[in-house]
């Protein structure tokens, strides 16, 4: 029973939804027959849409946001109602601890979850016949929930789950701004992937992860699972990116000046401004989409006005700059690990602050490089040509810094540094081949082909989701208060690396021989680069097992860790691990650089003695020596 | 400088020439193309191969830093004994890095990116000897010659040398029209026509070679794979007896 217990409040938030989705229902009924059915299926996808929307509103009161707001809009008082044992897990918790362990495992399961279908389609892409696994429906369905599963977690995992831990902690904060719309946006996330998993069962989506109209107006039911799914992703990802600004402009302790902000806080910020407003955008194509098919409205239907061009903009006015929202809090941490792990401060450390808020500005301006062969007008290849390849200067920024950070240091190759290091190479591979697709003349040619998969999977995967398994394994011992296996580590990580790159650089070699993407079935001459690319991927996903083993295990019988394992002098390695309820026993009081690496007297954090009021006084000069230098 | 700094850096600058110099014989041995059969082929390939000579170094250089750096510089005690030395900023060596950086942008955005835009416009321009229909169906490519008022629904059959002007378009969701042996490539977009020109050079057929095939490249559905109709290049005589074996009729829309 008291293990059961645990799962009220879930079910409490299955049962509103319940209730939600049969009043939906019922209403879109109502709507139906007073309107009637002027058209296509509308009152089956009415059904779904308002279903859904009154469910997600169900779910979100039950799951805890009752406690959180509504006894609050009736004149009651807000209540906390996060148990204190493993329970708060799987509670409406406001701890932003808790809610980055809720992403992080949450993402994890969807990474290993998209993982698999990418196997099974690489198993679809061993014969060139097609149909080997399933039908093209089942293939396209596949593809793209491993496609849309994989942009979420690596939005999530990076921002929802190592925003939340980290940053509050970095820069010093009890909590995030927000604390109750924080546990919403993740408590928004299981309806998502709910859709997603269920898309299938409503005749899937042959449309892929971009979605683009027409086909998405007039395909199975499942596409507008995936549209409902995207967009309420999306809003999470807008209150996210809401919370970190607010976060990191209002809630530093005394003395963490701009200058002294650790380089991950910096680029989670420059992310999350991007998060914030380039999302929405997103969210109005989509909804244009769902009107399109619910409501029969004419946004992309060229024979009624519209224009099915006008999607791929607005869609990858966000989708293009999404991706830095991924990449650019990955390349702040594998600049943080690269550091203490060099025992070095962080080399060039304005030039790259100011490359990432360069970046995130040239990231909104680009998006119509994906575009070079949809027949917009001519006059516009070269401007966005241009503002392309601009992007790899500041870019190159971050080259400079790690080289500059590792060079002449004292390299401590742990698992978490191997993966940083890897980062390097992966994402110069990544960013090198950026540039064959940002040439018109190359793209026209290489647009949707296997470069194009491979190349994005250099940046993304190669680029950020190593980022993620560096930060694993770096903050596992802060998060679970326990030690990892670092020989099982470092398995993962030669596993990974090479496996990685053999699939991957292989699939460019395809690609460049003229294999198109998205396909089932391909030119036999195709089929050899295929068995290659498929045998690699699966040797890669078996890559996976020691890391799943080591951290199952570890963190429950793993070794007790100390407080700062890594001798690392940013504020969340000098509270313990895993950190108390509100991050300090005392006020933190930053009185110097977070990277001051062979400076004997560069101080980062003293903490005011027990009972000081959390107002901290005068912040100590730099250059006081002071008493707290975390474990060492 | 420290004498130990001198030897770092040419320790690097040695990893580098070496690892450089396999580079660029690698780049010699291989050849990353498909068969190339049009004049526009040739443009899109030597950009290709300007952009990888010019990234070869580039690549190799931070290479060889991580690795001297990752090997040289790493400690063997099980945990560190000691900071390393607080280097935050070398003045010559970050604005150096933003010159180069920045030139060679510079370069790579005139040459061969605004070059090779203009070349492909250029080539647009001069005289067309044929334009050609396509109207993209789920699944298939409808093929209608204006001039000849012949209409083709299994091949794509062009004389060589032959300026071809396509126009594409739609009937119901998008689609993209590319022949990779032409490096050529557009979306067929519903309601509207787009155009993109090719200049074949060389004979060939798609039993030759797969790259022969007008594939249809933007996601469409359940048949997108399949949506591929053979290419097929051939003398001006051979193409103006498969002209007159066709039945003529018009585009059916």
């Amino acid at each position: 029973m008291t293990f059961l217990s645990g799962f009220n409040k879930i079910a409490r938030g299955l049962i509103f939804a319940g209730i939600g989705l049969g009043l939906g229902i019922g209403l879109a009924a109502i709507v139906t027959i007073v309107i009637g059915n002027p058209v296509r299926e509308m009152d089956e996808e009415a059904a779904i849409t308002i279903g859904y929307v009154l469910a997600l509103v169900g779910w979100l009161l039950g799951v805890g946001g009752w406690e959180a707001w509504g006894k609050e809009w009736l004149g009651g008082e807000p209540q906390n109602t996060a148990p204190h044992n493993w329970k708060r897990f799987l509670s409406f918790s406001m701890d932003h601890k808790v809610i980055g362990v809720q992403y992080l495992v949450t993402f994890m399961l969807l990474f290993l979850l998209a993982g698999l279908f990418a196997v099974l389609v690489r198993i679809e892409l061993l014969t060139p016949e097609g149909s080997t696994v399933f039908g093209p429906d089942g293939y396209n369905t596949t593809m793209g929930l491993h496609g849309i599963i994989m942009i979420a977690v690596a939005v999530a995992t990076i921002m929802g789950g190592f925003g939340n831990f980290v940053l509050p902690i970095m820069i010093g904060a009890r909590d995030v701004a927000f604390p109750r719309i924080n546990a919403l946006s993740y408590w928004i996330v299981p309806p998502v992937a709910i859709l997603l998993v269920l898309s299938p069962i409503f005749g899937g989506w042959d449309a892929g992860w971009t979605a683009y109209p027409p086909l998405s107006v007039i395909n199975a039911n499942g596409q507008l699972l995936f549209l409902l799914a995207f967009i309420t992703f999306g809003l999470s990802s807008i209150l996210g990116g809401l919370n970190f600004i607010v976060t990191t402009v209002k809630m530093r302790a005394p003395g963490m000046t701009w200058g002294r902000l650790p380089i991950t806080a910096w680029a989670i910020f420059a992310a999350a401004l991007i998060s914030l407003t380039a999302t929405q955008v997103v969210a109005f194509g989509l909804l244009a989409v769902v009107l399109d098919r619910v409501a029969g409205l004419a946004f992309f239907d060229a024979s009624r006005g519209g224009g099915a061009l006008l999607y791929e903009h607005v869609f990858w006015f966000y989708s293009h700059p999404a991706v830095y929202v991924m990449i650019l809090p990955a390349l702040g941490i594998e600049l943080e690990i690269i550091s203490h792990f060099s025992r070095k401060p962080v080399f060039a450390y304005k030039w790259v602050v100011g490359s990432f808020m360069l970046i995130a500005g040239l990231s909104m301006i680009v998006w119509a490089h994906h575009l070079f062969t949809s027949g917009m007008a001519d006059y516009l290849h070269l401007p966005f040509m241009v503002v392309t390849e601009l992007i790899s200067i500041p870019t190159g920024a971050v080259f400079l810094s790690a080289l500059g950070t590792m060079w002449m240091g004292r390299l401590w190759l742990r698992t978490p540094m191997l993966f940083a290091l890897g980062v390097v190479f992966n994402f110069l591979i990544g960013g090198i081949t950026g540039i064959f697709l940002a040439d018109v003349a190359t793209d026209v040619q290489l647009q949707d082909t296997y470069f194009v998969v491979a190349h994005f999977h250099y940046t993304m995967m190669g680029g950020e989701i190593f980022v993620i398994f560096a930060a694993l394994y770096y903050w596992f011992p802060k998060v679970t208060g326990r030690m990892y296996s670092e020989t099982l580590g470092r398995i993962h990580f030669a596993g990974m690396f090479l496996l990685y790159n053999f699939t991957f650089l292989a699939m460019f070699w395809v690609g460049m021989k003229g294999m198109n993407r998205r396909v089932t079935e391909y030119p036999d001459a195709f089929q050899m680069g295929n068995i290659v690319v498929s045998i690699a991927a699966f040797l890669l996903a078996a890559a996976f097992l020691p890391f799943v083993y080591n951290f199952v295990k570890s963190w429950i019988f793993g070794p007790k860790a100390a407080d700062n394992p890594w001798q690392a002098r940013t504020l969340e390695w000098q509270t313990t691990s895993p950190p108390p309820e509100e991050n300090f026993e005392r006020q933190p009081v930053i009185v110097g650089d977070p990277y001051g690496y062979g400076e004997q007297d560069n101080v980062h954090v003293r903490f005011q003695p027990a009972g000081a009021s959390h107002e901290a006084d005068e912040a100590p000069g730099i250059g006081e020596v002071g008493e707290n230098r975390g474990e060492q | 400088m420290n004498q130990h700094v001198k030897w770092h850096l040419l320790f690097v600058l040695a990893i580098w020439a070496v690892l450089t110099l396999v580079g660029y014989l690698i780049v010699m041995l291989i050849d990353p193309f498909p068969v190339a059969a049009s004049e526009e082929a040739v443009v899109v390939d030597e950009a290709f191969t300007l952009l990888t000579l010019m990234s070869v170094p580039v690549f190799t250089f931070v290479v060889s830093v991580l690795l001297y750096s990752a090997f040289r510089f790493r400690i063997r005690s099980a945990a560190p004994s000691g900071d390393g030395p607080s280097i935050r900023y070398v003045a010559p060596v970050v604005i150096g890095w933003f010159v180069i950086t920045s030139a060679l942008t510079g370069v790579m955005i005139v040459h061969p990116g605004i070059t090779g835009l203009n070349e492909i416009r250029h080539m647009a321009e001069e005289p067309v000897d044929m334009v050609i229909e396509l109207e993209g169906r789920r699944f298939f490519w409808n093929v209608h010659y204006t001039q000849q008022g012949v209409t083709s629904f299994t091949e794509l059959v062009l004389p060589i040398d032959a300026h071809v002007h396509f126009r594409i378009t739609s009937h119901d969701v998008l689609h993209s029209f590319w022949i990779p042996a032409f490096r050529v490539k557009i979306d067929a977009v519903p309601g509207s026509w787009t155009t993109i020109n090719a200049t074949p050079n060389e004979f060939g057929t798609f039993e030759e070679d797969a790259n022969f095939r007008v594939q249809c490249a933007e996601l469409c559905g359940a048949g997108h794979a399949s949506m591929a109709i053979p290419v097929r290049v051939v003398s001006q005589q051979e193409f103006d007896e498969w002209i007159g074996e066709q039945t003529t009729v018009g585009l059916a829309r």
